[in-house]
Parts: structure tokens; C-alpha cells; sequence
């Protein structure tokens, strides 16, 4: 999953992972921690393309 | 392609080739004959209205009441705002099952961004396009979704074998599937995909150039008395450039100034414009080129000299969609806008033509603003009477724009209370907004000199107007009384679009006009609020809402904050919709920094802009009007009832699923 490498997480942030991918019903913690990851840089990654659509909407003269 | 015959008669429009339509067997069906025309004239204000009559300043809307006609207050959606109330219009239901609530919408699993204009949305598709170098191919083209959820009522009048004409109703883009004819209104986009993007050329930019929205400011110099720049379209999905960003497409064009007179020539594609200082230019077509010489897209500019010495300046026009070669969907059948061009030449086709963007920021002032909201009434004119000479039978709906904007926009020539009240009535320009509303009685006029038997007319506006005078910023009242936090509050006033928004303590949180929404687990990406928690929220944030006082003017802001699941009704309660609609009071508005999630270090404040006029407000503040050539039996008519007295007048029944029901 990780391709071998390795992140330090703290012990206590480590089990409330370990409890919710249990509760959400994954397979395992790194399929849960992946998940999340890729959710949340998929937002950064389309950070410009929110940037163009709130110039687009400025546009329109109720907006500013 | 050229239009075919049947089309054409199938669309109503029978007299231009010479032929009387009926239904296409060449029998008489019933209501064949039936002409529904519905007049719709965006922000006419019953109050207003009353008031000129009373004056004998509207005379042919006086003669259509007077001669067995009628006029009511027309009950608006809530929020009263145009995309809303004409979606109600369109599929005569509520916002709850048509799904359009507020200008902006939001995609809850993915925010805070996902954000889009309500009413259309465009689906990229994942894989859609293959790399060849410096060329970036599509193969799958992206789709423009309307987002109205509800069929419009001018399908069941196709459906039973009629035509139906439907011009620049707003939230038609892109136009529906089915037969009736459609030019798409309010929402249709420019040419670079924006609601609206002038380009303002200059060798003296103003100090708040980089505050400009719905615009560009380009400094330009003249050099021997010739300057030099482009005009930008939309990014060439099919170039790149070497850092992998898709290649902007712009064309050149260079000015070439009088030594002595105040004149200057523009020379862009091989094409020479003469202007004068103060004037105007037609349309210029111009072609982007995708791919040179395989694929372009087309779109066409105004140019406006305003000033060659001491000063250049030089304004263009939103890069408007040509309508002979529209390069997205604005018409159905294509055919109806090849013969609009056939008949009428160019026009504009950019959702809301007027350009307010340029006023607000001082490129044109009052009266440049007038002159250019003048051109697109013109066009509407133009269309209104080619449409009225070749209207046979049916149902034809037409749309203008330009007194709702010119409403926005002039309000303070004729409210005392407007900050900027004294300052407009300098301007040198006259009574701007009564000669807008005699402009639309002059319109009524037209229909009224050839009215016939077999006629049904209904005139109706979507709301009312009212003063815009003192903004409220939601966001920084939410901020304040402890339902959303930010992650350095010393930085309030610099943040962009929720960006300094502590998501893991906020509850609520404002976005456009006069949505309110909980920061709810399980919906929102940022969620933390129960949901057992939320109903006793919403009753609290309520009432906490509702006893806002202004300090300035003793007056509560908001007349109701109303709870979603209380007013509406459909399935797009709590999952699209806001989860509290606010209903400011007239005078009051959602401030302009609130819409996209800034903040401002007061909640109320007065509003310095020249938008000086709205309707975002609650809907029994600004009523719409309904003006019609019989008596009106229903007490309390609203926008939702139009569509199925359309239908009844056509002998059709009316849908069990519509909630409207036939005034007559």
C-alpha cells in the first residue's frame, strides 16, 4: 500500500484511525489512511479550477 | 444547414414563409388556432408600475386593464430571486422540487469547493482526452447540465401537437430536451465560460485594478500613436504550453490614434474599425483557432472609445458567443438561431448582456451604462417584434432584461435613503428607470395594436424591487455569535472564499444571496454538527436572526428566516437547498462580501456601490406583477401558477404533479 515507506504518527491519533476504518468498514488501516489522503489532496490538486470557477461566478453582477 | 419548412411551421412561425399554421395533418385541432403569449419582463415592480398609471405614464399597460383585462400582485418564490422564481415559472412547482434555491450552489461532499452558478453545471468527463506532444485531443467532449430538476410545462403543450416558442427565459441553459423552440436566457455563459468578462484597455488603470471582477484591466501604451494588445478567449483545450498549462487563445489587435482628432482606427483580423471618441462599434466577429485552419470557435466584441488624450482608453465587451456559430448550446434547434441571424443580424447572447461589472467599477459610467444596456434592449426589441409579426399560433413566452438591470442599477436616482442618492442625480442622466418602464409599455404596445380574438396575453414580472442600501454580512454575524470560527482571526479581513474558516468548529456558515447552511456531519466534507442537534439550531439561529437590529436605522434587517424544511416541499429539501433562507427587509441585502465567504470587520454597512437596487430579499417585500386581457378568478396568483393557466388555456390538463393552478 505504502510502497514500503514509513509515517510516524502519534499513538493516539494512530487508534482513533484504527477505530473509524474499523467502523467505516475497511480492510485495513492503510486502505482508510490512503482513502482520506487521496480525498484530501484531490482537493488541493483541484484548488485552481476552484479558483476559475469563483472568478466565473464573480462575473455575474449580484456576486463579488 | 439551412432551415427546413416543417420546422419552421412546427415552431408557430408561419407568416414569414407565407403560411397559416395548424396542426400538421391540415386538420383543426382543437386550440390550433389558440395564441398563449406570455410577456415576461424581468423585475417590473408592482408599486412602480401603479405609481406611473396613476401619472398616465404607462398608458397601454392602463388600456389592457381598462379594456377587460386585469392586475394583481404576483406571489414570488422565496428567496425572490430570478433564477428561483422563473424555475418556478418553468416547471410550475417549488424550489424543492425544482431544485434552483440561490444564484450559487454548492456540492456538499466535496466543500468548500465544488462550487457553481445553480442552474447549470459541466460534467468533465475523467479520461477524456489523449496527449500528442504540445497537443492535448479531446475525445470526449465535456457536457453542460441544466440543473433544473422538473420538466418545463411548455412540453405538455408539444406534446399535444402545438408549437412553443421560448425566448430568453432565464435558467434555460442549456435549452431543455424537447420540441418547443428555445434561445437560453439568464445563465448562458460569454465565450470564455464567465457570466460576464469585459477587457478594459488603458495607459492610466485605475487604482483598483486589481480588485475588478466580472472584468479584465490590460495597461496599454501607446507607442508613435499606436497601441498594441490581445483579446483573451477561453484556454485551447487542444494546446499546451511547456509547463503543461493549457495555451491561452488571444488575438491581436493594434489601435492607431489621430494625431489631431479625438479618432482611432482598430485593426484585429484584417477587419478596420473607425470610432470617434464616445462611440461605439458594432459586432466584431472573431475566430479563435483551436487548431489552425481544422478547428476554431467564434465569438464576436463591441468596442467602446472612451477617451484617446490625455488618457487611452479603450473598452470591449464580454467576448459574447456568436449566435450564427454558437459554440455551445444556446439555441434548440440549432435552426431557430441560424434564423434569428437570418433575420435579425447579430445579437447578444451572453446570459445577462447589460454590463453592471463595468459600471460598479467606473470603465463606463451612468451614462456609458446607459447607452450599453440601451444596445441590448434594442436587440431585444428587434426579436420581440420579428417574433410578433410571424407568431401564428401556440405558445410563445419572450423575455426582457434590461429593467431589471437598469433597476439594480439606478436605484438611487430615486431613493432618498441610498447612500449615493445625491451623487446619481448629478450624473446628468434623466429619470433613467421611468423611461426604462415606459420603454416596456411602449413593448406592451406592440402586442396590444394586433391583438385578435384567440388571444390569451399574460404580462408578469418575477419580483419587485426595493432600495439596497445597508449590506449584511452573514458570515461575520455567524462569526461573531459563536457558530463558526476562524483558524487566526487576525487575518478576517484579508481571507478569500472560507479559506481561514476553522472547519472542526464551525456550525453554520453563509453562502450566496440569502443562503444559510449547518455545518452538518454526513453531508458537508467539513461536517461536525450532529444531526440531532440541528433542528434546535435552526429554531435558535432563527430567532437570533430575526431580532437583529440595525443600529443605524432601528430596523430589522430580516423580516423572516425561513427553516427549508418548513417552506419547501421535494427532494431537494436538506440535500441541495440552504438549510435557513434569510428574507432581508427592503433596504437591507446580503453584503457583497458574504456571498463567497469573506468577512468584514462589521455585520452592516452601507452599500457604496452603484448596484443600487435589488430583489434578493423576502418575497413579500417585492411582489412580481401579473397584468392579463381577462379577469383573474385565483386570489393569491403566484409565478408557479402561470405555466398550468397556459396549459387550460390550451385545453390541456394540467399534471397532477404541478402545484400551480389556472388564475382564469
Amino acid at each position: 500500500m505504502f510502497g514500503g515507506n514509513k509515517i510516524k504518527i502519534k499513538k493516539e491519533l494512530y487508534e482513533r484511525v484504527k477505530k473509524f476504518s474499523e467502523l467505516a468498514g475497511y480492510s485495513s488501516i492503510e486502505e482508510f489512511v490512503e482513502h482520506i489522503l487521496e480525498k484530501e489532496l484531490s482537493k488541493l490538486e483541484g484548488s485552481d479550477s476552484e479558483e476559475e470557477i469563483k472568478k466565473k461566478l464573480k462575473g455575474l453582477g449580484y456576486i463579488s | 444547414m439551412r432551415i427546413k419548412r416543417r420546422d419552421f411551421i412546427q415552431a408557430g412561425l408561419g407568416a414569414s414563409l407565407g403560411v397559416m399554421v395548424h396542426c400538421s395533418s391540415g386538420q383543426k385541432a382543437k386550440g390550433t388556432d389558440k395564441k398563449v403569449i406570455v410577456l415576461g419582463i424581468d423585475g417590473m415592480d408592482p408599486g412602480i408600475l401603479e405609481m406611473l398609471m396613476s401619472k398616465h405614464k404607462m398608458p397601454q399597460f392602463s388600456r389592457l386593464i381598462r379594456s377587460g383585462g386585469d392586475f394583481k400582485t404576483l406571489a414570488t418564490t422565496i428567496p425572490a430571486q430570478s433564477p428561483v422564481a422563473w424555475a418556478s415559472f418553468i416547471t410550475a412547482k417549488n424550489p424543492g422540487q425544482h431544485g434552483i434555491f440561490d444564484f450559487i450552489h454548492r456540492e456538499p461532499e466535496n466543500f468548500p469547493a465544488g462550487l457553481y452558478l445553480s442552474t447549470s453545471k459541466t460534467i468533465e468527463p475523467m479520461d477524456g482526452k489523449v496527449r500528442l506532444g504540445k497537443w492535448m485531443i479531446p475525445y470526449k467532449s465535456a457536457q453542460i447540465k441544466n440543473m433544473v430538476g422538473a420538466n418545463p410545462f411548455w412540453n405538455e403543450i408539444c406534446d399535444a401537437g402545438l408549437s412553443a416558442i421560448i425566448y430568453r427565459v432565464p435558467a434555460d441553459f442549456p435549452p431543455f430536451a424537447g420540441k418547443a423552440w428555445q434561445f437560453s436566457g439568464m445563465g448562458t455563459p460569454d465565450l470564455l465560460g464567465t457570466y460576464g468578462t469585459f477587457s478594459y484597455y488603458t495607459d492610466n488603470p485605475p487604482e483598483n485594478a486589481k480588485e475588478v471582477t466580472g472584468g479584465e484591466v490590460y495597461p496599454t501604451f501607446l507607442k508613435n500613436g499606436v497601441a498594441e494588445n490581445f483579446i483573451y478567449g477561453p484556454n485551447n483545450s487542444f494546446r499546451l504550453t511547456e509547463d503543461g498549462e493549457y495555451e491561452d487563445l488571444k488575438i491581436p489587435f493594434k489601435v492607431y490614434v489621430d494625431e489631431r482628432n479625438p479618432v482611432a482606427k482598430i485593426l484585429i483580423q484584417g477587419k478596420e474599425i473607425f470610432l470617434n471618441v464616445g462611440e461605439w462599434s458594432g459586432w466584431t466577429e472573431l475566430n479563435f483557432e483551436l487548431i489552425p485552419k481544422v478547428k476554431s470557435i467564434y465569438g464576436m466584441v463591441k468596442f467602446y472609445l472612451k477617451e484617446v488624450r490625455p488618457d487611452f482608453k479603450l473598452y470591449v465587451s464580454p467576448v459574447n458567443i456568436n449566435p450564427a456559430k454558437p459554440a455551445l448550446p444556446i439555441f434548440n434547434p440549432e435552426n431557430y438561431g441560424k434564423k434569428l441571424v437570418d433575420e435579425l443580424g447579430l445579437f447578444y447572447t451572453q446570459g445577462m448582456s447589460e454590463d453592471t461589472k463595468a459600471r460598479t467599477y467606473n470603465v463606463l459610467d451612468d451614462n456609458e451604462y446607459w447607452t450599453q444596456s440601451q444596445m441590448v434592449t434594442r436587440d431585444w426589441l428587434r426579436a420581440w417584434k420579428w417574433h410578433l409579426k410571424n407568431f401564428r399560433a401556440g405558445f410563445l413566452f419572450f423575455y426582457f432584461s434590461t429593467l431589471d438591470l437598469g433597476q439594480h442599477m439606478f436605484f438611487r436616482f430615486i431613493d432618498e435613503k441610498n447612500p449615493l442618492h445625491n451623487q446619481a442625480l448629478t450624473s446628468g442622466l434623466e429619470n433613467p428607470i421611468e423611461r426604462l418602464y415606459k420603454q416596456m409599455d411602449n413593448a406592451l404596445g406592440l402586442i396590444l395594436n394586433q391583438m385578435d380574438e384567440q388571444t390569451t396575453l399574460i404580462v408578469i414580472s418575477d419580483h419587485g424591487f426595493a432600495g439596497f442600501n445597508r449590506a449584511f454580512n452573514l458570515n461575520s454575524w455567524l462569526l461573531d455569535n459563536g457558530y463558526l470560527y476562524l483558524i487566526d482571526p487576525e487575518l478576517k479581513e484579508q481571507s478569500e472564499y472560507f479559506e481561514n474558516v476553522d472547519w472542526g468548529r464551525t456550525r453554520a456558515y453563509g453562502l450566496g444571496i440569502n443562503g444559510l447552511y449547518l455545518n452538518l456531519a454526513g453531508r458537508e466534507a467539513t461536517g461536525i454538527l450532529r444531526k440531532e442537534e440541528a433542528n434546535r439550531l435552526l429554531k435558535e439561529l432563527k430567532e437570533k436572526l430575526e431580532a437583529i437590529k440595525d443600529p443605524l436605522t432601528g430596523e430589522h434587517p430580516i423580516k423572516n428566516a425561513y427553516i427549508a424544511q418548513e417552506v419547501y416541499k421535494g427532494k431537494f429539501v436538506g440535500t441541495v437547498s440552504p438549510d435557513i433562507v434569510i428574507g432581508y427587509r427592503k433596504g437591507f441585502r446580503a453584503s457583497w462580501e458574504t456571498t463567497l465567504g469573506r468577512f468584514s470587520k462589521e455585520w452592516l454597512v452601507d452599500n457604496l456601490d452603484p448596484w443600487s437596487g435589488d430583489h434578493c430579499i423576502d418575497p413579500t417585500e417585492v411582489p412580481a406583477i401579473l397584468v392579463c386581457n381577462k379577469k383573474i378568478k385565483k386570489t393569491d396568483p403566484g409565478i408557479w401558477d402561470i405555466g398550468p393557466t397556459v396549459l387550460k388555456e390550451f385545453g390541456i390538463k394540467v399534471p397532477e404533479d404541478f402545484e400551480g393552478e389556472p388564475i382564469f
